[in-house]
């Protein structure tokens, strides 16, 4: 293929190995990222046009945590570098739209959160609506719960499908060496534990991780220096739904994720492999519909984010995943899905493809 | 590795103060009063009522509903083990519950006794707290309960008439979460050696600038530092900078006194130790170019409980902070420009 | 750069205060964006996507607030995307809402950025939630110093930015302080906040927000109002901390601007630019910031302070505004000063208008004087003819 300026391809991605609980620093866990892909690719620092980075300063407690982790960057001579408060998925996404300015011809963005310092159970009611949900500590987990049964009183779903969601990541999981929770499960045995947020179940949870991914994307023929088959980015698109689940139509389809897939023109040609961000495992039901995917798709053939869930990175490593499936794994055309908010409120879907 | 890695638990507290605007100070004010409301926006009754119209983005305007107090579960989850955040101590649901002459359904919890009570489709009441209690933030309806009489709320859906000054427009938000960092190898090495009576740097390899405080990685050239590029530097120097902070009463706030802090050229080494304290010499007298030396706390009572990942060069409770040791001041032009 | 022209072609802000009681956090954003569409003669609907963009949520206690003001901000079933890049937050927000649309990616955006901080303590979030807490004032203070000997400026230099930048303030229908009666004797006898700095020289804390839209070629001919065209955008960071650091003249402010230059083709600032907002949050990076940015030669930026170049009638204005100095809502700062530079070259600062203002630049830094944002607008696409 002849890349025009404004072909844009993801040519490297790198993952730290995800810890339930690391003794490293988010800014030690960046550092280990970007060398390993820049290491992967044989790309020295001062080729990186632009970088940035996405985390949160609440998953760490501390107002400008991002600043610390700007450390890694050995930003001497001075970057062009930015951060967004968002997953890693959103900071590949302003990655790709600088790159578009022109000037420069490889990128890096990087995704980094250090989850154990913190309980989900708590933190996340800060993320609400302030004045109705986080005075009652709504928890995302009783959200998620509440969306479930939502899919369950809809017909749509059973609680089988749930567990089959978990039994299928779980064992793709066993071929991914970056999964923190793997293996082989039978859907009778998940179906027996208790419930933590009736109709969810421990497994229906995502897991607590530390974790760290950078991903580096070139424009134009740039691209072919650093991979021999780059994954080229033909759509990224990302929407947002209002913030109340109580308000939207209808909680047991997503319709930002179908309208970031429109606009990133999934539905052109058919999906090979969709890496699908699924914090909890029957969210996967909803967005595989809402993305139009059917049975020919191979979904989540790393796990997904059952397999580990650093919230700030699992984003951007579905899109790395996908991407991977590219550069490394012979396919022609992916999908990678990142999501954010209460009950699927804001998606992000980016389509690649290989050189055929 | 180490024998047990020091944890750090931060509680990060604080009491926010919110203020409602129009919208928001209507319905507190009435459910303060025991009516919940709900506002009339693009063709459906929005309750609790938002001040913006998700389909529109218009200003949802002034047509109040009165809303409730009994209302249907839609979609509902069970709590088995409240954590510390949720209002009450024993478990409960939450549920979607479309109150009576509302559209859209609010969350709350339902307060049902059991798990086997809840379902898809229950009718459920809100019961308030005292009146005095009530101070029109959502957690005056202490929670729903399964309704007694399932029949349809009196009054349910007929406009309300909002008064024309609202008595609450503030609404009080304590933030209490709490986290557990853990020190890092290079925290944990920095605050050994300060148990020891040692300052401890690490020297890049590649662009041989020492940091003291060290942070594992030399940000100039992005590479990794660890136990193998630690050096010894001298726990005397010079006052390269220095700033007197008058502090400013906030919640949390522990200094009530003018305090110094200074950035101290450590002999020998081409590197700068910062956040330090000098002793003994009222904040107007500290200069730059003054020799100075570490007062160590008495071995047996140093700490370094307090030096975590980003103490950044600080001692903790190892070192007192540092004095004059009388020798003639440096030249200060030769050291101001080195604050680092 | 090979991308697509850029105009802004509605600015809007808040009327800036120590507290806004009379709002929620979405009513404070929703009042600066609602003026951002009525000053583009424009409505909710015809924008494509929000860019919004705040300094640590610690400030209010809300995580990750775009989520739920994605209602207010009429952004449901659009993209959203919030930027966070401290201090200088508001600035990137600006260039991250241009380059979507000089990419091609979008026609018609809104960038927003806020600060509602009376809701919690300032100083508070700053030190992380402890105390001993040095405050903003407290990092930069011995950088302060060290300016002040290097360039052997007089003492009384950052009383001057602080009284010329209240004047101007008070000329500012929006500004949170507004210091007509404001003096030199005023500032030198207010208490000492951090040694050089008095409590008169350092910003305040304000809720906030400002809000622009930008639109492309076609959009920026048609519209209603001059536009502001974006002709350079640039942002640098550095590390905060390392051994032999010039944090008093940072590499990256410098890399920054001259990045600016090149691409506009300003080969002397001085005397081609017509006015500039510069994040100024203490008196003293007036001075510090002219000179780091290459329009004073090294040790003589106190020296246009203390001529009068830059206030309102000089030849370099500097915050026409009032800058931060007047208001400070923090995560908005770095937008209003970019918003001020484009309300400049299109003639519609009113009373703090500089006449003729044909090419502005403005600027926000953040963290340890470690990341630099900047613009230059101009009333027209090549305003150095």
């Amino acid at each position: 293929m002849a890349p025009t300026e404004n072909d844009i391809a993801i040519v490297g991605f790198a993952q730290t190995a995800p810890d339930r609980r690391t003794q490293l620093t988010e800014a030690d866990l960046v550092l280990h990222a970007t060398r390993a892909v820049m290491a992967d690719i044989g790309l020295d620092k001062s080729e990186i046009g632009f970088t940035v980075s996405g985390s949160c300063d609440y998953l760490s407690g501390q107002a400008f945590s991002f600043v610390q982790n700007t450390d890694a960057y050995g930003m001497v001579p001075a970057i062009n570098e930015s951060h967004v408060e968002m997953d890693g998925a959103w900071a590949l996404y302003e990655a790709f739209v600088r790159l578009l300015q022109g000037d420069i011809d490889v990128a890096m963005a990087v995704g980094v959160g250090k989850n154990s310092n913190s309980d989900p159970s708590t933190l996340y009611t800060i993320e609400f609506d302030p004045y109705y949900l986080t005075p009652l500590g709504t928890d995302t987990w009783s959200l998620a719960a509440m969306q479930a049964r939502a899919l369950l009183e809809s017909g749509k779903a059973t609680e089988r499908d749930f567990a089959e969601v978990v039994v299928r990541n779980r064992a793709n999981a066993k071929s991914n060496p970056y999964a923190q929770v793997s293996g082989d499960f039978s859907i009778d045995e998940l179906l027996a534990a208790d419930y933590v947020r009736n109709p969810l179940r421990l497994h229906d949870l995502p897991p607590t991780t530390d974790q760290a991914a950078a991903i580096i994307l070139a424009r134009g023929k740039r691209a072919y220096d650093l991979c021999d088959r780059p994954a080229w980015i033909t759509g990224i698109d990302h929407r947002i739904e209002a913030h109340l689940p109580t308000v939207r139509k209808d909680i047991t389809t997503s319709v930002s994720t179908r309208l970031a897939a429109e606009g990133a023109g999934a539905g052109k040609a058919p999906i090979e492999v969709a890496e699908v961000h699924a914090p909890f495992g029957f969210q996967e039901l909803i967005v595989a519909e809402s993305l139009g995917l059917d049975a020919s798709t191979e979904i989540n053939p790393s796990g997904g984010a059952l397999a580990s869930h650093a919230v700030m990175v699992a984003g951007i490593i579905r899109i790395g995943e996908a991407a991977n499936q590219i550069t490394k794994n012979g396919k022609n055309r992916t999908l990678a899905h990142a999501t954010s908010g209460p009950c699927l409120q804001q998606n992000l879907v980016c389509v690649m493809e290989g050189d055929q | 590795m180490a024998d047990t890695v020091q944890e750090f638990v931060f509680n990060l507290t604080f009491p926010f103060t919110r203020t409602l605007g129009s919208t928001l100070s209507t319905f507190s004010s009435a459910l303060a009063q025991g009516q919940i409301i709900g506002v009339r926006t693009g063709g459906r009754v929005i309750a609790p009522p938002l001040e913006y119209d998700p389909d529109t983005a218009a200003d949802t305007g002034t047509d109040w509903v009165r809303v409730g107090p009994k209302g249907t579960v839609s979609t509902w989850t069970w709590v088995p083990e409240p954590t510390n955040l949720h209002p009450l101590d024993h478990a409960f649901g939450f549920a979607f519950i479309t109150l009576d002459g509302a559209d859209t359904p609010m969350i709350h919890l339902v307060d049902a006794g059991s798990e086997s009570a809840m379902s898809a489709g229950m009718r459920v009441e809100a019961k308030f707290k005292a009146p005095g209690d009530c101070v029109g933030r959502i957690d005056d309806i202490i929670a729903f309960v399964p309704a007694a009489d399932p029949s349809l709320s009196e009054g349910a859906g007929e406009p309300f008439e909002a008064p024309e000054e609202n008595d609450i427009t503030e609404m009080d938000a304590y933030c209490d979460l709490t986290y557990v960092d853990n020190a890092s190898p290079t925290t944990t090495m920095w605050a050994k050696a300060l148990m020891e009576g040692r300052l401890i740097g690490q020297k890049c390899p590649q662009c041989a600038r020492t940091i003291v405080g060290p942070r594992g990685m030399c940000s100039v050239c992005a590479i990794e530092l660890d136990e193998s590029h630690v050096i010894e530097v001298a726990d005397r120097g010079v006052v390269s900078n220095f700033t007197i902070v008058t502090p400013v009463q906030y919640h949390g706030q522990t200094e009530t006194e003018p305090f110094v802090r200074c950035s101290i050229m450590l002999e020998g080494a081409d590197a700068v130790i910062a956040q330090q304290e000098i002793l003994d010499i009222p904040a107007s007298e500290v200069r730059v170019g003054m020799h100075v030396e570490c007062v160590w706390a008495p071995e047996s009572e140093r700490s370094v409980e307090d030096i975590d990942n980003r103490s950044r060069g600080s001692g903790g409770d190892a070192i007192l902070g540092w004095r004059l040791t009388g020798e003639p001041d440096e030249p200060a032009e030769l050291y101001l420009d080195r604050m680092m | 750069m090979s991308h697509q022209p850029v105009a802004v072609v509605g600015i809007g802000q808040t009327h800036h205060k120590r507290k806004r009681a009379d709002v929620s956090i979405a009513g404070l954003v929703r009042e600066a964006a609602q003026r951002a569409l009525e000053d583009a003669n424009m409505d909710w609907g015809d924008i494509d996507a929000v860019v919004l963009g705040k300094a640590p949520d610690l400030f209010e206690g809300v995580m990750k607030p775009e989520m739920y003001l994605a209602d207010a901000l009429g952004a449901v079933n659009k993209p959203m995307f919030r930027v966070h890049t401290a201090g200088s937050v508001g600035g990137s927000t600006g260039i991250v809402g241009s380059h979507l649309v000089s990419s091609g990616r979008h026609k018609r955006v809104l960038s927003v950025a806020f600060e509602k901080q009376s809701e919690g303590n300032a100083q508070f979030a700053l030190g992380g939630g402890k105390g001993a807490s040095i405050g903003a004032g407290g990092a930069f203070a011995p950088f302060i110093r060290a300016y002040i000997r290097r360039s052997g400026a007089p003492e009384d230099i950052g009383w001057m930015v602080a009284v010329k930048d209240r004047l101007n303030g008070a000329k500012n229908p929006y500004a949170h302080l507004k210091l007509a009666d404001i003096t030199i004797d005023k500032v030198k006898e207010s208490p000492m906040m951090w040694d050089p700095l008095h409590f008169l020289e350092s910003c305040p804390s304000s809720d906030g927000a400002c809000a622009i839209v930008f639109t492309d070629e076609d959009g920026g001919k048609k519209a209603s109002k001059p536009p502001a065209w974006v002709l350079a955008t640039a942002m640098k960071s550095e590390p905060g901390w390392y051994s032999g650091r010039d944090a008093v003249n940072p590499q990256a402010a410098h890399a920054c601007s001259q990045e600016i230059y090149n691409t506009v083709g300003i080969t002397n600032p001085r005397e081609q630019i017509d006015c500039a907002e510069l994040y100024v949050p203490f008196s003293w990076y007036e001075p510090m910031w002219l000179e780091a940015h290459d329009i004073a030669a090294p040790g003589e930026g106190w020296k246009m302070t203390q001529s009068g170049a830059t206030a309102l009638g000089g030849d370099f204005p500097v915050n026409m505004s009032g800058g931060v100095l007047s208001s400070n809502p923090i995560g908005a700062s770095g937008l209003l000063r970019f918003a001020e530079a484009a309300l400049q070259v299109r003639g519609l600062a009113e009373d703090h208008q500089v006449g003729g203002a044909k090419l502005a630049i403005a600027q926000a830094y953040g963290a340890n004087a470690q990341f630099f944002a900047m613009w230059a607008v101009g009333s027209s696409l090549n305003p150095l003819g």
